[in-house]
């Protein structure tokens, strides 16, 4: 088994994909010489020539605006933003044009297109290059979020997004593009909507996105050690959310925490609390638990990032409080 | 600011302890980590260390039975004033209606500027954990309330160890499971009811069937040191696995000796005895008002490890009702093990057509004669009922044979 990390992992996806099947390509800016500005794409060019590696102007709106259009005439595209805090320059060609068309064509039109986009704090980039907006695109209808957490999944879920006849957000947290595994030799596509159990326990579920997925391993770990078992859930895809693997954790554990790296107000730990406390609302012993960054814009000095986006301590507490007994 | 000394949970399922004496007296410096008190809990009398520094300012219980989180004392500042625990019990709120805007909580922001702005004279109030009231609604989780609705407890009846109060599912399966001092005849009440459930009916209807059948009963008690040493091996090899009991070493040790006794492992079928090809056996489980007994197929093909996973399964899913009707039928033996109360023997009735149901009694010491000499050994007294119509004296006793001899020495069942 090959070991690779997770920005490898996402090549070689991109790689398999565009090998397999001459409609998929990718743009985006700087991703062809430079190899994109997280190093994502480095010698794609090399192998896949300027046509379908293609740079493109630094405008967002028209760089996925150009990949809707390419997709609607039967093309793959995989277009790549930068940053996800530009995705705000993108919005308009995602939330009312590709999220649309399938729908108001009464399905005569379909948009399968991939923006690849990646994000997170815990490196001091500042308020404007760090954050995590994932769930500002799960609220829209016609559209899949994904967000994976692991070399493995990512590489998985890439590959399904691309072949998804959906437009896909498809989210990487800059902290993780270095993290290595070992994957299968052979690409296994990771239907999307499907939950990944991490770590079994009979106590607690915490239901954990992204960087998250680790700090929640790392306090499972401390919590063991501690005497709480604690379960670690990855839904990997906020659209379509698998409700199923979350609400039979906590009806298995009784206890419920949410994590991200978002900010906790209207998150999407709030809707996965409003699928628990509803689906599995006799089951549960205590109140659902949600971890995320402080509501303020991100601070650039590295101290103070560290207080506002959540670690394994948080989540730790969090455990702790739902199984608190006494005052 | 003054440090309440609550009781502490020292262990699982500790509810209560006892305060043997105090080690510090009152006005007496006490610095953190230093024993403070002697408590006495169901296993052991230990010294409990103090939790805080400071002046013991209060000792509020100073011997007797104490519930878990209860203040018994009060560590805090020299001159510090502290209120006596009996002279203020709950705070007092006013009652409001629900899905009003809190009156309660004004009252408490107010409290609040008042003791920020008084640091002089700091009060510790210590509160009774009292029952989880908050406007006269009980405070308990929604799997503690369902818990509660699915077995009749009267959830106001408990007291929560949740956050504030809270009763959470740990306490209504704690109320489940001790004595019910609340069914005690009231002496002026008259004759109490109690309709039988369909359970209880089934239970009077198949145990009257049962008690037509002509049986009778053997008994035999077991040298239980081998299936000791062969459990403690069993558990240390399961780690934190699933722990092998003695009633699985026993269904197992049944099944072997059940196939080599297929006379036992029989119905009777009113024109014929019918032998049956695998050990199928039955266990006793005690429910709330009532006794369900599933069955763990094939006992005879599956190792220890694998009886005890599917009896733990099966336990589980009686407890929670949970079982399906294939989970309850076609049993060709039982087993009723009454050894975790404490009951050294005892006689159960046959579960027809079954021809035979063994009743198990606990593993306890006794001094035996073995050799000309008085030792003491860890026994079992097992006593088997049997259908007479389709068992006889000796075929049974040859049966109970090869059980105590599996059991002595637990190789021979291979």
């Amino acid at each position: 088994m090959p070991e690779l990390s997770y920005r490898e992992a996402v090549r070689d996806a991109l790689s398999r994909a565009m090998r397999e099947d001459e409609n998929v390509f990718i743009m985006g800016e700087d991703i062809a010489e430079m190899g994109g500005s997280m190093g994502v794409t480095q010698g794609m060019l090399d192998e896949f020539g300027p046509d379908r590696v293609r740079n493109t102007p630094i405008s967002e709106m028209a760089l996925v605006g150009t990949a809707i259009g390419a997709a609607m005439q039967g093309m793959r595209p995989v277009a790549e933003v930068m940053y996800e805090d530009f995705l705000t320059l993108a919005a308009e060609q995602i939330v009312n044009q590709a999220a649309k068309h399938r729908y108001m064509s009464g399905g005569q039109l379909k948009v399968p297109l991939t923006v690849r986009t990646q994000g997170g704090a815990g490196w001091s980039p500042g308020a404007q290059h760090a954050q995590q907006l994932e769930a500002w695109f799960a609220h829209i209808p016609g559209l899949k979020v994904v967000f994976a957490s692991t070399p493995t999944d990512v590489r998985g879920l890439l590959w399904s997004s691309i072949y998804d006849d959906n437009p896909v957000l498809f989210f990487e947290h800059r902290t993780l593009y270095g993290l290595k595994e070992d994957v299968p030799e052979e690409l296994e596509p990771i239907e999307l909507g499907k939950a990944r159990v991490h770590r079994e326990g009979n106590d607690v579920t915490v239901v954990a996105i992204g960087r998250l997925v680790h700090e929640a391993l790392a306090a499972a770990e401390q919590a063991e050690s501690e005497g709480i078992s604690v379960e670690v859930v990855d839904p990997r895809t906020l659209l379509p959310l698998d409700e199923d693997a979350i609400v039979s954790s906590v009806k298995k554990t009784n206890r419920c925490v949410v994590a991200h790296e978002a900010v906790t107000r209207m998150g999407f730990g709030a809707e996965i609390a409003a699928v628990v406390q509803h689906q599995a609302f006799d089951y549960l012993d205590a109140p659902v638990e949600r971890v995320g960054a402080k509501f303020t814009p991100l601070p650039f000095a590295p101290v103070m990032e560290e207080y506002v986006v959540p670690h394994a301590a948080d989540v730790l507490a969090a455990v702790k409080r739902t199984v608190a007994r006494g005052d | 600011m003054a440090t309440e000394i609550k009781l502490p949970r020292l262990g699982q399922g500790m509810e209560a302890g006892t305060i043997v004496r105090w080690l510090k007296s009152e006005g007496e410096q006490v610095e953190k980590g230093e024993p403070l008190y002697e408590l006495d809990t169901d296993k052991v009398t230990q010294e409990v260390e103090a939790d805080a520094s400071g002046v013991l300012l209060k000792i509020a219980v100073s011997e007797g039975e104490v519930p878990v989180g209860r203040t018994i004392a009060v560590i805090g500042e020299e001159g510090e004033e502290v209120s006596a625990p009996e002279a203020q019990t709950e705070v007092d709120e006013k009652p409001q209606e629900e899905g009003s805007r809190a009156p309660a909580r004004d009252e408490e922001r107010e409290r609040g500027k008042q003791a920020s702005t008084n640091g002089s004279e700091q009060v510790t109030e210590i509160k009774e954990p009292g029952p989880a009231r908050a406007d006269g609604r009980v405070k308990a989780s929604p799997l503690a309330r369902r818990i509660a609705r699915e077995r009749g407890i009267d959830l106001a009846a408990l007291r929560g160890t949740g956050p504030e109060g809270r009763i959470v599912a740990e306490d209504v399966e704690r109320a489940a499971t001790a004595p019910a001092v609340t069914t005690v005849a009231d002496r002026t009440g008259e004759v109490e009811r109690v309709p039988l459930t369909s359970l209880r009916k089934t239970i009077a209807r198949r145990m009257t069937e049962a008690w037509q059948a002509p049986a009778f009963q053997i008994s035999m008690s077991a040298d239980m040191t081998r299936a000791v040493e062969l459990r403690t091996r069993l558990v240390e090899r399961a780690k934190e696995g699933l722990k092998p009991s003695y009633n699985d070493i026993l269904i197992k040790v049944c099944a072997a000796a059940l196939m080599r006794h297929r006379e036992v492992n029989a119905r009777f079928a009113e024109d014929a005895v019918e032998l049956l090809p695998s050990a199928d056996v039955g266990i006793a489980v005690a429910v709330p008002n009532g006794l369900i007994v599933p069955v763990l197929r094939a006992a005879e093909v599956k190792s220890i490890e694998q009886i005890a996973a599917e009896s733990r399964e099966l336990v589980t899913r009686t407890r929670e009702g949970k079982l399906r009707q294939e989970d309850l039928e076609g049993g060709s033996f039982t087993i009723s093990n009454l050894g975790m109360y404490g009951v050294e023997q005892f006689v159960a009735v046959l579960n027809p057509p079954q021809a035979a149901i063994l009743a198990v009694g606990a593993v306890e010491e006794r001094v035996v004669a073995a050799g000309g000499e008085l030792t003491v050994r860890p026994l079992m007294t097992m006593t088997l009922t049997c259908d007479h119509r389709s068992l006889d004296g000796a075929t049974a006793s040859e049966f109970l044979r090869t059980v105590k001899d599996y059991l002595e020495e637990p190789g021979l069942a291979l």
